[in-house]
């Protein structure tokens, strides 16, 4: 049955976009966690820890998204562990988040100058201290831009999680454009729902960047 | 009884031996200036005196505390003992005054409305009492490394150890810490010097320091360093930077 587009599915696309929020911020909660391991590990001076998250990052930045999400909807069903989309969709993108937000982690960390430690350790901070109120803060100034950065990369990859079934954005635009036969307006409105979530994070991350006050 | 004490210490950095055997004694209320080419040892020494770099060999102790023992209470030494560094090294994501504060505050456990008072004090002895709130990147270097001398200060150090300070400084703003490091040595404050300004060691240091080749290896009364060099190093390390 073919009916006219209408107001009413606008609607629905709107609200479809909470399924793509959701997903977007509980693969940011586990790509946070996962990230959060792999920077430390990474900047480690330990040479295993290093190599863990070397392997890690390695792996995951050279395997597909959709690869990844689906080993863990339809590779773990095959083995007997039959996951609900949102929950594989879930650990698929947080496992993917991860890696990149430990990498941009990692590498706000190390930027920070050794000097940074040095004046720390001088004026007679320990360890820990120099970590809280020297070396954290700049590091999270340096990391800010290019992690909100990869939040609009995810945001706009959660479409992925369509094929999977997971109705999100992008799935209800495909079953609001078989149901109206009107893709071209549909995907219009599809892409302007996400520019309008994309956009104002993107101006977000360049202000961002302009106002760092971090040694160099 | 000495305020610093380094007693045949080495530091190698693999096979290439950076401090080797090194003596150096400091007395209360001295003002030592260390001279010698680059790569000569003078800063290394400085770092082994804070701790921030370890000894293989000898004994560094500074006020009473062992600093080359494993486990040495580091933390409070380090209040104790100021360390200006050549490239300024203020926390740019803080203001002057946060700068300032954060050891009072952290280390020796000064509450927040007394640290803000002592960075106020401090900032007034290097004259820059109006930039308690600029952050590190609206000031020159001179300024930064003045703002880095009260963060020191701040803290009431006993001795405060000087790394090339001004060798980052455009040569119009070398005067004005120069100006602060007299100031600090009429108040009677005991110094160690790691400097290239002759001119500096020549007025303000009581005993100059000559590093060669990872040793102490010639020191005396400035005027007898200067117009008496007994040996051939210190004789051509004088001609090459005195012209």
């Amino acid at each position: 049955m073919i009916r006219e587009i209408g107001a009413i599915d606008v609607f629905y696309m709107a609200l479809a976009m909470r399924w793509t929020l959701v997903l977007t911020l509980l693969a940011l909660a586990g790509g946070s966690v996962i990230g959060l391991a792999v920077a430390t590990a990474g900047a480690s001076s330990r040479g295993w820890l290093r190599f863990g998250a070397r392997l890690y990052v390695g792996a995951v930045q050279g395997i597909p998204l959709l690869a990844l999400l689906f080993v863990f909807f339809f590779g773990l069903s095959v083995v007997g562990f039959s996951l609900p989309p949102l929950v594989a969709a879930t650990v698929a993108y947080s496992v993917y988040a991860g890696a990149f937000l430990g990498e941009i982690w990692r590498g706000a960390l190390i930027a920070v100058p050794r000097t940074q430690w040095e004046a720390g350790a001088s004026i007679g901070l320990s360890f820990a201290e120099q970590l809280r109120h020297v070396i954290i803060p700049q590091a999270v100034r340096l990391a800010t831009p290019p992690s909100v950065g990869f939040l609009v990369q995810l945001i706009k990859n959660t479409s992925l999680a369509a094929v999977i079934g997971f109705v999100e954005l992008t799935r209800e635009g495909q079953l609001t454009s078989a149901a109206t036969f009107q893709p071209f307006w549909v995907y219009t409105i599809v892409a302007a729902l996400y520019f309008s979530l994309c956009f104002p994070l993107t101006r977000l991350s360049r202000r961002l960047e302009r106002t760092l006050r971090v040694a160099r | 009884m000495s305020l610093v004490e380094l007693r045949q210490v080495v530091k190698r950095y693999g096979t290439h031996t950076v401090l080797d055997q090194v003596d150096l004694s400091v007395e209360p209320g001295e003002i030592v200036a260390i001279i010698g080419r680059s790569g000569s040892g003078k800063s290394t020494m400085l770092r082994c005196i804070n701790g921030l770099e370890r000894v293989q060999a000898g004994e560094v102790v500074v006020d009473g505390v062992a600093v080359h023992q494993p486990g040495a209470d580091l933390r409070s030494l380090r209040a104790r003992v100021g360390f200006v560094f050549q490239s300024y090294n203020l926390f740019p994501h803080l203001t002057a005054e946060k700068n300032i504060t954060l050891g009072p505050r952290i280390v020796q456990g000064v509450d927040p409305a007394r640290a803000t008072e002592l960075a106020r004090q401090a900032l007034r002895r290097v004259g820059l009492e109006e930039k308690l709130q600029s952050y590190a990147d609206e000031l020159s270097g001179g300024q930064q490394q003045r703002v880095a001398i009260a963060r020191c200060l701040a803290m009431s150090p006993k001795i405060m150890l000087f790394d090339e300070i001004t060798s980052a400084l455009d040569p119009e703003l070398v005067g004005e810490v120069l100006k602060v490091l007299e100031d600090m040595a009429r108040d009677g404050m005991t110094m160690l010097v790691v400097t290239h300004e002759m001119n500096f060691a020549r007025r303000v240091a009581d005993r100059v320091v000559f590093m060669h080749q990872g040793k102490v290896w010639e020191q005396g009364p400035a005027e007898q360093i200067f117009a008496e060099p007994r040996t051939d190093a210190l004789r051509q390390f004088l001609s090459s930077v005195l012209h």
